[in-house]
């Protein structure tokens, strides 16, 4: 008779393993992270998911309320706007843009900011107290004015406010990065790698970086949900995503000319908005519940 | 322990708690400013207005903001059947030829005193004389400044019709035509024609600080002016020393405010008492504490080509888009169906509309064929400017823009839809940097000719309001003729030729002619809206409506209309 | 202390330079001749244009180009706006104290609610209020705000009628402007209605402040929240408890004095947050501050009103954000290291 195994074999699960054990066991932090999974598949799949164009409007269904009210049709799950456009297709499509940007915005920064800081956290001297000043003013000034000046430079339009925005948040990452490789340096296990005779890069790579993956998620997910409102208030004020695109902030100022007649059209775009922001900052949360868990154990 | 902790919660609450408090007596004691209030009218309009003086423009919103409010003219239009009568001047004659009009001036007629001017002396005829020279005199001191345009002026050809104003005594003006003018009477009454102070700009020629004739402005009517601030707010008192008797309010205030739902949202929230232009009319009539006032307007929107500029200086290319859109969707979408399509620019009631011009065609076919025709097939790319704010003739020129963007498309053509801050966008519409443009015309009096001359006469396109360029010299030749004589069966004939001409040539498509709306707190009361022409808060007075909706008039003086 | 200070300034200076650098590009950046784009005459004549060129040096080289505009800036000279073409010094002389009058009225009310609601999250830490507060908390700054602030017009303006939707203060009174502030201007104004017209001020200030709080005010708890529980584990609290200081008395005494010292700081940091929330704020209730100011430029692509704006917003923020530090730094000795 085959037995399996004799003895308990002791598992070390790895720093980021032992995160997620803890995220999984924290409800309210799966909920979150479900429906960030949610709006993701939806960012991706919505030209294949979406019921209508969200471009093209029905000139006979214009202005309908959602389903559920008395005059609401039901092919027309969330009503539909002055042109006739299918209000559930448009946030559909939103979600794409709103949310799904944010997501490429927070990744493209995420590795650039990264890399600019572990590098920088190498050097010393000039350079880096010149870069420390440099941080301290960019960090100073708040993300979405920011951006604000930079559209307000090269021009209104989605692509440069995601430039904007991107640029924008490289120096948190930088930041992050810079202060947790440092203290990280600090530490005996790297000094140890050291008197091996690793160089630094490997000492980064194999040492340091699975160590400060969670920090730099939790940043990540800090950073997502900022790039969200950002992206949805750019919209909003007509200096993000241009007409007609289905930005969630730009729907929503679109609504606004319509508030007394279609409060739908204002009322559904800001709750997107939210859901989506609050996903975010579960996730985010569970994350950072999750680090405080293992450090104190 | 529990206990402790309710009272520690409470003590953390208590500063909370009466702040609170305080900060309720503070909003709900504000009985007093009712007195302010009940004085007063606020008015959210729906742009800035371009100058203080309508000689010098054709604006709605600046006729709206200034004409009945700071002037008065000569003559007048009063009552249901729109009679011409006196009101500076207290009566008037024509002779048997038409060529001379002399006007009787009333006495006692007191100009603004305002910080910046006393008036010593009351009307008289040297004002009558400095207001028109300014426009007729090419050297006259005041007549460049400001630009030197006065559109509406040029537009009805006022210099070459009027030889030369006389003084004969102090109350009386004579004007020497050159040929006789039916209409010259109806333009006298428009609120373009208003006096100005000839001793202010004596004042200001010695300063030499001339522009502030049109920034400053003296009048002699209801109200006077206090205060501007751009983009923001106008400010009025009252002229106590009117000639007639004075206003019931106090204070006028035109809040500025071009967002639709903001107007809404300050009606709403009883910080308009009146507001221009209202979206969302089941909003209001839901309500008992808001009126919504409607006048039968003599207006018409359309759709222009610059006919300067290729391919609209095609007549096919014209045709061809003008059976592609379809206007019925229009009135059912922009003006929620509570517009009439338009047959001509003539609406039905003016009494020079033929019943026997029906409207242009919708018929994609016809439209494909003759793009075809002209050579088009492929299509082409144009814009379409829109106006950005509400207007009597549209409530919303860029969905209706947005529309037209749909339509054109299924024959080929890919639209841009471009639209600027209102004055920005009148002024670049006057340097013809357009192709084509969703505009409009409201009429300033009930003579048709109103229709004809400004939008689309040749003369006009030297003033900035004919913005097709289009001139077409018999065209102009009917219109003539229509003024000169006094038969009216022979003007509709005339006009009748004019608009075959219209329909024809289609340097512009006619799309609706549309109600003019207003919305009110139901506690102003008075007539403000006019089926042509500008607002007057002349009339206008605030009553109180108390709880058990017995109304006690405030002030229950009438007010003669002028 | 010295060096704290030398440190500071050149930090504010390396940090003025960029910024006025930055804004001097600006108008090679934009479309459209640089010299009208510096000055914002878009109406000049050509003999107009030849007196500006002479001003703003363009024959030269841009090093003393540079320099040029640097001497326009320090003498006060901001160009025109070219939509309104009224002096930008002017205009932001109006717009940037709204501004500011906002930001701190919201910031008092964040702080008024923000920290009290923190300290009682953490002495009920664990249980069900301190997870409510959390999850309110966590609502409140994923609201987008200007969202917040459409509902907050409809629930408060139109449905209740409580408060005014727009504007800093009814029209009808006309408030001189003397200092900007309008609550000092109308204190010190003449007029018959002084205390009606501090009402109104009051009334119209109310929902703006409070939306643009909402967010801040999540900050405020989580930072208390978080201070109050470290400071309620140290062991001078421990040692008061064994003491047999009642829980109240600790609190009191010990525990929310400690507590706050390490808030401080972050409120002032807090001040640039909060006048950005407030520019986005202004454009929806309408408040004549910088932020709707800006945005509007941005939109009618009024190139000398965004270069010179953009330079004025951001001096100022880093003024305020160094003055903080600095007096942060002379309270308490700690942070001067840094």
């Amino acid at each position: 008779m085959a037995r399996e195994k004799i003895y308990l074999e002791e598992v070390f699960p790895s720093p980021f393993m032992q995160h997620w054990l803890i995220f999984r066991k924290t409800p309210v932090a799966m909920i979150g992270f479900a429906c960030f999974i949610f709006l993701t598949i939806l960012a991706v799949f919505t030209p294949v998911l979406a019921p209508y164009s969200p471009i093209d409007g029905n000139i006979n269904m214009l202005l309908l309320p959602p389903a559920w009210h008395d005059d609401g049709n039901v092919s027309f799950l969330l009503g539909t706007d002055e042109l006739g456009r299918d209000m559930l297709s448009r946030l559909m499509y939103g979600s794409s843009l709103t949310f799904g940007l944010s997501f490429v915005i927070v990744i493209v920064s995420l590795v650039i900011g990264v890399v600019i800081g572990s590098l920088s956290a190498l050097t010393t001297g000039i350079k880096s107290s010149f870069l420390n000043h440099f941080l301290d003013v960019i960090l100073s000034i708040p993300s979405l004015l920011l951006a604000i000046i930079i559209v307000a430079i090269i021009g209104p339009s989605v692509s440069n406010t995601v430039g904007a925005i991107i640029l924008v948040l490289i120096p948190q990452f930088v930041h992050v990065t810079r202060y947790a490789v440092k203290e990280e340096f600090r530490k005996d296990y790297v000094l140890a790698s050291k008197l091996d005779g690793a160089s630094s890069f490997r000492i980064l790579y194999y040492s340091i970086f699975p160590n400060i993956v969670d920090r730099i998620m939790s940043q990540a997910t800090l950073a997502q949900s900022a790039a969200i409102l950002d992206i949805a208030t750019l919209g909003f004020l007509g200096l993000g995503a241009q007409i007609p695109l289905p930005e969630w902030g730009a729907i929503l100022a679109n609504g606004l000319d319509l508030f007394y007649i279609a409060p739908w059209t204002v009322y559904l775009p800001g709750l997107s908005i939210l859901f989506a922001v609050v996903s975010t900052n579960l996730v985010g949360e569970g994350i950072r519940h999750a680090l405080k868990l293992r450090k104190e154990s | 322990m529990v206990i402790l902790m309710m009272k520690l919660k409470l003590m953390k609450f208590k500063p909370f708690i009466s702040s609170i408090i305080i900060s309720f007596l503070l909003i709900s004691c504000s009985d007093n400013k009712l007195s302010l209030s009940e004085r007063s009218i606020i008015y959210c309009s729906e742009a800035s207005p371009e100058t203080f003086n309508p000689q010098l423009i054709t604006s709605g919103t600046t006729i709206d903001a200034t004409s009945n409010q700071i002037y008065n003219r000569l003559i007048t239009y009063q009552g249901e059947d729109n009679k011409i009568v006196p009101a500076l001047a207290k009566s008037w004659h024509v002779t048997r030829d038409g060529k001379m009009v002399t006007f009787y001036l009333r006495k006692n007629i007191a100009f603004h005193q305002t910080s910046y001017f006393t008036p010593t002396r009351t009307l008289n005829a040297d004002d009558i004389l400095f207001s028109f020279n300014r426009i007729l005199d090419k050297s006259h001191p005041f007549h460049s400044i400001s630009g030197g345009n006065y559109p509406f002026f040029q537009g009805i050809k006022f210099n070459s019709l009027v030889e030369y104003i006389e003084k004969i005594n102090d109350y009386t003006v004579r004007f020497k035509l050159r040929h006789s003018d039916n209409s010259f009477l109806a333009n006298l009454a428009t609120d373009f024609s208003v006096i100005l102070s000839a001793e202010y700009a004596g004042q200001l020629a010695n300063k030499n600080t001339h522009h502030e004739i049109d920034i400053l402005p003296i009048g002699t009517g209801p109200f006077k002016f206090k205060e501007y601030r751009v983009g923001s707010l106008i400010r009025y008192y009252r002229h106590d020393n009117y000639w007639q008797n004075k206003a019931n309010i106090e204070q006028l205030v035109f809040d500025i405010t071009p967002s639709n739902t903001s107007r809404l949202t300050k009606l709403l929230a009883k910080e308009c008492d009146v507001i221009s232009y209202p979206v969302a009319h089941e909003k209001i009539t839901e309500r008992s504490d808001l009126k919504l006032d409607s006048v039968t307007s003599l207006n018409v929107s359309y759709f222009g080509f610059n006919t300067n500029k290729e391919p609209f200086n095609n007549k096919l290319v014209r045709k061809a888009i003008s059976f592609a859109i379809n206007k019925q969707a229009l009135i059912e979408t922009v003006y929620h169906g509570e517009a009439e399509i338009a047959h001509s620019i003539l609406p039905e009631s003016s009494w020079a509309h033929n019943e026997k011009i029906l409207p242009q065609e919708f018929n994609l076919k016809k439209a494909k064929q003759l793009l075809d025709e002209a050579g088009y097939t492929d299509g082409f790319t144009t814009d379409i400017w829109a106006v950005p704010i509400q207007r009597a003739y549209n409530p919303n020129a860029v969905t209706m823009a947005k529309l037209i963007q749909a339509d054109l498309k299924k024959i080929g053509i890919t639209v841009n839809i471009i639209s600027y801050e209102w004055n920005t966008f009148l002024h670049r519409l006057t340097q013809g940097e357009h192709q084509t443009f969703l505009l409009g015309w409201s009429a300033d009096h009930p003579d048709p000719d109103n229709f004809f001359t400004p939008m689309l006469s040749c003369s006009a396109t030297n003033t900035s309001s004919n913005r097709t360029f289009w001139c077409n010299d018999k065209y102009d030749q009917l219109l003539q003729r229509a003024l000169q004589t006094s038969n009216i069966n022979l003007r509709k004939k005339y006009y009748t030729q004019a608009l075959e001409i219209l329909r024809n040539e289609l340097p512009l498509l006619p799309i609706a002619h549309s109600k003019r709306f207003q919305a009110r707190n139901k506690n102003v009361v008075g007539p403000i809206l006019a089926a042509f022409g500008g607002i007057n808060f002349y009339p206008v007075s605030k009553v109180n409506i108390s709880y058990d909706n017995t109304i006690k008039s405030n002030n229950t003086k009438k007010m003669s209309v002028q | 202390m010295l060096i704290f200070t030398l440190r500071r300034l050149s930090l504010f200076t390396f940090t003025m330079l960029l910024l006025t650098i930055l804004s001097f590009s600006l108008s090679f950046l934009f479309p459209g001749d640089s010299v009208i784009n510096l000055s914002g005459e878009v109406n000049a004549t050509a003999a107009q244009l030849v007196e500006l060129n002479l001003e703003y040096k363009t024959d030269q080289n841009i090093v003393i180009q540079y320099f040029s505009y640097l001497s326009h800036v320090l003498t006060g000279d901001l160009g025109l706006s070219m939509a309104s073409q009224s002096l930008i010094t002017h205009e932001i002389a109006i717009l940037l104290p709204a501004t500011v009058e906002l930001s701190l009225v919201a910031l008092l009310i964040a702080m008024f609610f923000g920290i009290p609601l923190g300290f009682f999250a953490a002495i009920r830490h664990n249980k069900r209020s301190d997870n409510i507060i959390l999850s309110v908390a966590m609502i409140g700054y994923s609201i987008p705000v200007f969202w917040l602030g459409l509902l907050a017009i409809l629930l408060f303006s139109i449905n209740l009628g409580w408060l005014p939707s727009a504007g800093k203060i009814s029209l009808l009174f006309e408030i001189e402007s003397i200092t900007g502030i309008q609550f000092f201007d109308i204190l010190l104004s003449d007029s018959p209605y002084k205390w009606q017209a501090f009402r109104d001020a009051s009334a119209h200030i109310l929902l703006p402040a409070c939306v643009v709080a909402i967010a801040p005010a999540t900050i405020f708890i989580r930072l208390s929240r978080t201070s109050m529980i470290e400071v309620l584990q140290t062991n001078y609290i421990k040692a008061a408890k064994a003491k047999g200081l009642s829980f109240k008395q600790i609190i009191i005494r010990h525990a929310i004095r400690n507590s706050l010292i390490k808030i401080i700081r972050h409120v002032g940091l807090q001040f640039a947050n909060l006048v950005t929330i407030a520019m986005v704020t202004e454009v929806i209730f309408s408040w004549p501050g910088i932020g709707r100011w800006l945005i509007e430029s941005i939109s009618q692509r009024d190139y000398t009103a965004i270069q010179n704006g953009l330079l004025l917003l951001s001096c100022f923020i880093f003024i305020v954000h160094i003055l903080i530090d600095f007096i942060y730094a002379a309270l308490n000795p700690l942070a001067r290291d840094n």
